[in-house]
């Protein structure tokens, strides 16, 4: 499975983990992940890049959903374990002033 | 015959054997006709075109195979299934009935539920034959049509996106788009105080949904250039209007250049692009770089938008470069990416500056080695040549001002604007300024040279006067980056003082003189001994006066030399 999701026991914590490509093929799946959660319900996500392997500008369009869906400014959502190059790609588009990255 | 009673053709010279079929058939509910020979089966056919047609072999003037070619040559691509009526069915004679166009056979003696059997197979394999032809006459039509749109989609865009200023001999440029639209813009204008303003922008996706996007990013950007807006306004402009109409998901990735020919800077406003590289001609080594330091254009709104741009200076002969990610991203047949790293290399090889575009072309192209195209791939190279680039400005500036307006009689009139600190903040008033006096006057054909002159007065008020930068910083190129970055620190907190510009306007034949004032409340400058030394002294500092005084008729200090009055003389163009 390219997207996988678990959630804590008290259900605030998302961790979404990334396998391979994270492109377009995946949006319905990385959707899926945070379809159902609103921006009140207090969620933290993590997005763990570390079994990813590359990102395109359609990824980025996915995490700007995400991040809409999820109340923009109001969105908890930090992008762990990045590689150099999924790092460089977030960081030539500033999503730093976005999301956490760590 | 009724719209679904099939009418069948029974062709044999045997008229026993043709009553018996012509029985069976009717018993069946089916229209018969009959021909006795091949060549009367081949009349009737055209005639009366039946849906089946049942044929001897055996048979005078045509034999059954010559009939069934000429009849499957008439029917082109309606399916009309022929039967042959054989007595025995040799090898021989079903390979030549397979050759001849025949789709079955009926061996003698006739049996009705074989005869009704074979019929139904066949009639269902018309109605499917009939359908496909149909789907794919659909599929022909629906097809033309759509290139046709396509085709003028591509036409009309192309007039709206007309890369015109491009085609210079000091700029090359790759656009490789992996469908007809592409998703990567470029575009350049020349600005109404000379030089050039280029943006290079990567939409998210390909094709027409991303080229769209491109319509209103064309038209801001050419608008508020011809205006003399700087790219920090048109910048903030386009993001506004894309974080409007683009979906979420979708933003534009982008670089904007300003080319300063009369202060050698290069200004840029990167968001999401791989970093501007500039390239010294004399040095042979990349002298700055630029990276990405914005979101993307069209993700979040106004207020949290930063449109701080940088200043770097360049000399003649320098190379600009910016790319769309599609460079770096360029895949060879192992999937492997071009990346930064052999992006880079290319610029440490000290390659003479007139080899590198076609270098960088030539690795990539051998890097791809024919595998398939995975994104837009652009890439621009400019050549800084402040004459190239000043003469264009001004022909195009002719052509855009030559739209429909009426230029008025020269008349007299005046103008006067008091400029405070709360507004120089965050207003360059320049553009709003040439706009009103285009408008009142119609100085056709004189923007460019206006703007130059404002331009220098304004900035000359606003710099020295009101910020107290001292323009000897400027001497050298990294004192003249330090001279914009503190400009922009000093105009941030700017809160007192401010900037008067008088206009009077008095009509000449045929044109008309321009008297300029431009009055700050700073402290002036001891103008009497510092303009001495100026006329000997070509650096950057005293080239704003020098610039005055070769457009105006004249140029004064007065007050304490926070005051000085500029006379332009103008005469209406005619015949163009």
């Amino acid at each position: 499975m390219p997207v996988t999701s678990a959630v804590s026991a008290d259900g605030k914590d998302i961790t979404i983990k990334i396998s391979g490509r994270f492109d377009f093929a995946v949006q319905n799946e990385f959707r899926d992940c945070y379809h159902g959660i609103g921006p009140d319900d207090g969620v933290s996500f993590v997005i763990d890049m570390s079994k990813a392997s590359y990102m395109d500008s359609s990824a980025l369009g996915m995490l700007l959903m995400m991040r809409e869906h999820l109340g923009s400014n109001d969105a908890n959502i930090t992008i762990s374990n990045c590689s150099d190059d999924i790092s460089n790609i977030l960081t030539v588009a500033n999503f730093q002033s976005l999301f956490k990255i760590t | 015959m009724s719209a679904n009673t099939l009418t069948v053709l029974v062709a044999d010279d045997d008229v026993t054997n043709r009553l018996l079929l012509e029985a069976i058939l009717h018993k069946e509910g089916y229209d018969v006709i009959h021909a006795e020979d091949g060549r009367e089966a081949v009349e009737v056919f055209e005639r009366q075109r039946p849906d089946l047609v049942l044929m001897d072999i055996r048979m005078p003037e045509l034999d059954g195979y010559q009939a069934t070619e000429l009849i499957k040559a008439m029917s082109g691509d309606v399916f009309v299934p022929v039967i042959f009526l054989t007595a025995n069915s040799d090898v021989d004679s079903m390979v030549k009935s397979v050759e001849s166009g025949g789709d079955d056979f009926l061996a003698k003696p006739y049996n009705r539920i074989q005869l009704q059997t074979r019929i139904n197979a066949l009639m269902r394999i018309r109605e499917l034959y009939s359908t496909v032809r149909q789907q794919r006459n659909e599929l022909i039509q629906h097809q033309k049509r759509l290139e046709r749109e396509r085709q003028m989609a591509k036409r009309l865009f192309a007039n709206i996106i007309h890369t015109g200023s491009l085609d210079q001999p000091n700029i090359k440029y790759l656009l490789s788009p992996m469908s007809l639209f592409s998703g990567d813009i470029l575009l350049a204008a020349p600005k109404p105080s000379g030089g050039l303003h280029v943006i290079l922008g990567d939409f998210t996706g390909h094709g027409l949904a991303a080229a769209t996007g491109a319509l209103p990013v064309s038209s801001i950007f050419y608008g508020m250039t011809a205006k003399g807006y700087s790219i920090a306004e048109i910048v903030a402009e386009i993001n506004t209007r894309l974080k409007t109409i683009l979906p979420v998901d979708m933003f534009l990735a982008a670089c904007l250049i300003d080319i300063d020919t009369t202060t050698h800077t290069l200004t840029a406003w990167n968001g999401g692009l791989p970093p501007l590289v500039v390239y010294d001609a004399r040095q042979l080594t990349v002298s700055q770089r630029i990276p990405s330091r914005h979101l993307p254009l069209g993700i979040i709104d106004g207020e949290s938008f930063s449109r701080r741009v940088e200043v770097v200076t360049i000399q003649e002969g320098d190379r600009i470069y910016i790319c769309s990610d599609g460079v770096l991203e360029t895949q060879n047949q192992q999937g492997e990416m071009f990346g930064r790293e052999r992006f880079n290399a290319l610029f440490e090889a000290r390659l003479v500056p007139q080899a590198l575009f076609d270098t960088i072309l030539g690795q990539l192209s051998e890097f791809q080695a024919g595998s398939l195209q995975q994104d837009d791939v652009t890439l621009l190279e400019i050549c800084y040549d402040p004459s190239l680039l000043d003469q264009r400005a001004g022909t195009i500036e002719e052509e855009a001002s030559g739209r429909g307006r009426i230029s008025a009689a020269p008349a007299p009139w005046g103008l006067s604007l008091t400029l405070s600190a709360e507004l120089l903040k965050d207003l360059d008033p320049l553009p709003l300024l040439i706009q009103a006096l285009m408008d009142l006057q119609g100085f056709r054909g004189q923007r460019q040279q206006l703007y130059t002159v404002f331009s220098e007065l304004y900035s000359n008020a606003l710099e020295h006067g009101l910020l107290g930068l001292d323009s000897s910083l400027k001497a050298n190129a990294s004192g003249f980056v330090e001279y914009y970055r503190a400009r922009e620190q000093r105009l941030a907190v700017l809160n007192e003082g401010e900037i008067r510009i008088d206009i009077r306007h008095q009509p000449e034949a045929e044109g008309g003189r321009l008297i300029i004032t431009v009055e700050d409340t700073g402290a002036g400058f001891d103008f009497e001994s510092a303009l001495l030394p100026l006329t000997e002294n070509l650096g950057h500092a005293g080239r704003g006066i020098q610039l005055l005084r070769s457009i105006c008729d004249e140029v004064a200090f007065q007050g304490k030399g926070n005051r000085v009055q500029v006379v332009y003389r103008w005469q209406q163009s005619r015949g163009e």
